[in-house]
């Protein structure tokens, strides 16, 4: 309302002939108008830019540097900051694949196939799981609220609590297969077999959000597109290609962007469920260990992996959105 | 093409107590017919017509489509189309692909599906369309694209459920034009479905009333306005509605206010109640001047239409405040609150009714052919 009156007052002064004042004038309109607007802003803004936008551009900063814990500035032992600015050498080394840094490439990889598998898997018994309580049945509110349960139950709870179950000797899960007879895997050993462990729990944490987010889809879904279509003679697997899955698009489209990049910076699973394990390493968690551990923290590296990372996953986005905006226009 | 028929057909929802939505309904419509199925909210309107797409079960009676029993078929089977009340487009195919959807179920050759529908557009006007959506198009559009799907499939029977009823007046008006020549070109028996009296009467060869799920009439537009079967249908046909009140019988007739019609022998005869409920449509009704018997009315409100005029008062009967309609001379109407004296046209333009069960009491008047 302000702002309309403003604006309405605002329109009464015209601007001057000549450009300058007539930008100037613009400007000052383009403020009495939207003044409100800005104040409104102001404070996200200055919280976003304190919280996200300054240690991001000092993440950045480091990526061009060698600093470590040997040479940044410590209050404590009262010494000056003497790292030195490097260039791109940082991600020459790391782009190199050189084990020293961290094998970027095959780590890489690892993240991807990581990534894929759990989404898919995530999408997959999650559509399931919500074609299922889509449709009436006594208790479904129950079973609802029952599958949900896993994704309000804190990460870390529930990956100590896998731990148990995977425990070569004494947990559930060999228990379970040794009483039928089938092998029992060292599951969060040194070897590739961690890697399946984290990814089931991975997909048992996951799949509730993307039950949600598909049930909501599919309840906007009008039921008469389904009788439409059953008249037109619909076979059940027709209307499901037909009618669900394009009705699914706009949300499964964001809850995959959402969910691939969740799960490519996955960092609680993997660490909580088999620590430092270079067959369970991923982007993310490798930064981790170079920062906090190692002979010298190396800040410097995992900064460079954090940028990395950081663009691999724009580049995904800009390119999955492209791809689907191409998709809808046709 | 193929005729219809319900056989004591029921849809019972499960319940405390059960819904008879649709209650033994029996009725035949001929191949090629339009018939309409009216009747107020919640009267089975719908049901009935789902039954008939397979959409819902039968738990009574039984369904046959040219002669087929179809009550367990699935609609898939009843070569049938259907329009739906919101369209029920596809979102995510063009105008086009939408009518070509069953056929490309069918496996029909893409070329043949192309002409087809590029002919049904043709016919709807939608050629310019056919590469859009569904939400680039404005509702009278969506409302024809629905209409080319159900021709397309070139089914035995179309069913419709209130294609109508999100177009404004004047659309609706120019579609209800447009369905019934189309129909009349195809020559498919047709099930519409509408809540609106105007609309069954204009478009329908016959019009089958529904009240509760119970079938009152199903008969020609005109009997149906001249001959209705029970007082529900004589209230619910005809606009304004037919002026209906239960009065007392005398041996002279049926008093109101001051003025007694002269019932047929016949009716009185046969008819052992004190009173009679009394129908008389609007146009059976005029003013007149004061040296004639009649009825004073008390007028409240004049609808003035151009030609004619309703106007719309109260008649003192046995005590009671009566509301009555009446049309008149669009250019001498009365003034409001004036008292004006009304009489019928015609002793023979009444309708007779039971007060209890509302069944039509046959007058002397030969009913029209
Ligand atoms: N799933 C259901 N369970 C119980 N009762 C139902 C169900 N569906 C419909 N009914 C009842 O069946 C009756 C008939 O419904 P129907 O939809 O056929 O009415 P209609 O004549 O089409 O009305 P409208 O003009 O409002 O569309 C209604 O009384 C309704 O309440
Ligand atoms: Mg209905």
């Amino acid at each position: 309302m302000v702002a309309t009156t403003t604006g309405a007052a605002a329109e009464h002064r015209r601007p001057g002939p000549r450009g300058g004042t007539e930008r100037r004038g613009r400007v000052r309109r383009f403020l009495d108008r939207y003044w409100y607007a800005y104040a409104l802003v102001l404070p996200v803004v200055v919280v976003v830019g304190g919280l996200v936008i300054l240690p991001l551009a000092q993440g950045v900063f480091f990526t061009f540097t060698n600093i470590n814990e040997g040479n940044i500035a410590n209050p404590v032992l009262g010494r000056e900051a003497d790292y030195d600015v490097v260039g791109l050498a940082n991600y020459l080394n790391v782009l190199s694949g050189d084990p020293a840094y961290g094998s970027f490439w095959g780590v890489l990889l690892r993240t991807l196939v990581w990534s894929g598998i759990c989404v898919a898997f995530h999408y997959g018994i999650g559509l399931g799981l919500a074609l299922l309580l889509n449709r009436p049945m006594r208790f479904r509110t129950l079973y609802r609220i029952l599958l949900i349960l896993p994704w309000a139950v804190p990460a870390f709870v529930s990956a100590f609590a896998w731990r148990y179950l995977f425990n070569a000797d004494y947990g559930l899960i060999n228990w379970l297969l040794g009483s039928v007879g089938l092998p029992t895997p060292v599951w969060l050993g040194q070897s590739p077999v961690a890697m399946v462990a984290v990814i089931i729990v991975n997909v048992w944490l996951g799949v509730p959000f993307m039950m949600v987010a598909l049930l909501g889809g599919l309840q906007s879904i009008p039921g008469d597109l389904y009788e439409a279509a059953e008249i037109d003679g619909a076979t059940p697997w027709q209307r499901f290609t037909q009618i669900t899955l394009p009705g699914l698009r706009p949300v499964s489209s964001t809850v995959i962007l959402l969910g691939v990049i969740w799960t490519f910076n996955m960092f609680p699973v993997i660490y909580l469920i088999t620590g430092q394990n270079p067959h369970t390493r991923i982007l993310i968690t490798y930064a981790f260990e170079r920062f906090f551990s190692g002979a010298t923290r190396d800040y410097a590296i995992a900064s460079t992996y954090g940028v990395l990372i950081l663009s691999v996953l724009l580049v995904f986005a800009g390119v999955y959105l492209r791809a689907l905006r191409s998709q809808e226009a046709d | 093409m193929a005729g219809v028929s319900y056989v004591k057909a029921s849809r019972v929802y499960p319940g405390n107590p059960p819904v008879r939505a649709v209650d033994q309904l029996d009725l035949e419509v001929n191949d090629g017919e339009f018939l309409v199925l009216v009747g107020p909210s919640g009267s089975g309107k719908s049901t009935a017509l789902r039954m008939l797409a397979g959409l819902e079960d039968v738990d009574e009676g039984a369904i046959h489509i040219g002669g087929n029993d179809v009550t367990h078929t699935p609609p898939k089977g009843r070569d049938i189309a259907m329009v739906f009340q919101s369209y029920a487009l596809y979102p995510h195919m063009t105008v086009g692909e939408n009518m070509g959807f069953a056929l490309k179920l069918r496996r029909v050759p893409k070329e043949t599906i192309k002409a087809k529908v590029a002919e049904a557009a043709k016919m709807l006007d939608l050629t310019p369309y056919l590469d859009r959506k569904p939400k680039a198009l404005s509702g009278g559009q969506r409302q024809r694209v629905a209409m080319g799907r159900a021709i397309v499939r070139e089914p035995a029977v179309f069913l419709m459920d209130e294609p109508l009823s999100n177009l404004d007046a004047k659309l609706r008006v120019e579609t209800r034009a447009n369905i019934a020549a189309l129909q009349a070109r195809l020559g498919t028996t047709t099930i519409y479905v509408t809540h609106d009296q105007v609309e069954a009467q204009t478009m329908g060869h016959r019009v089958a009333v529904l009240k509760d799920g119970l079938l009152q009439q199903c008969d020609t537009p005109r009997n149906l306005y001249e001959r209705p079967a029970n007082s529900f249908v004589a209230g619910f046909i005809g606009s304004p509605a037919m002026n209906l009140k239960t009065v007392a019988l005398t041996s002279e007739g049926a008093v109101l206010d001051g003025l007694t019609v002269p019932l047929p022998r016949s009716v009185v005869a046969g008819h052992d109640a004190k009173t009679i409920t009394f129908g008389v449509r609007p146009e059976s009704l005029r003013l007149t001047g004061g040296d004639e018997v009649g009825m004073k009315l008390t007028v409240d409100l004049v609808e003035e239409l151009g030609a004619d005029a309703y106007v719309y008062g109260s008649v003192d009967i046995g005590g009671t405040a009566e509301r009555f309609i009446v049309r008149t001379d669009g250019r001498t109407p009365p003034s409001i609150g004036s008292t004006v004296n009304v009489t019928l046209r015609d002793d023979n333009e009444v309708h007779l009714f039971h007060p209890e069960s509302g069944a039509r009491l046959e007058t002397t008047k030969a009913p029209t052919a």
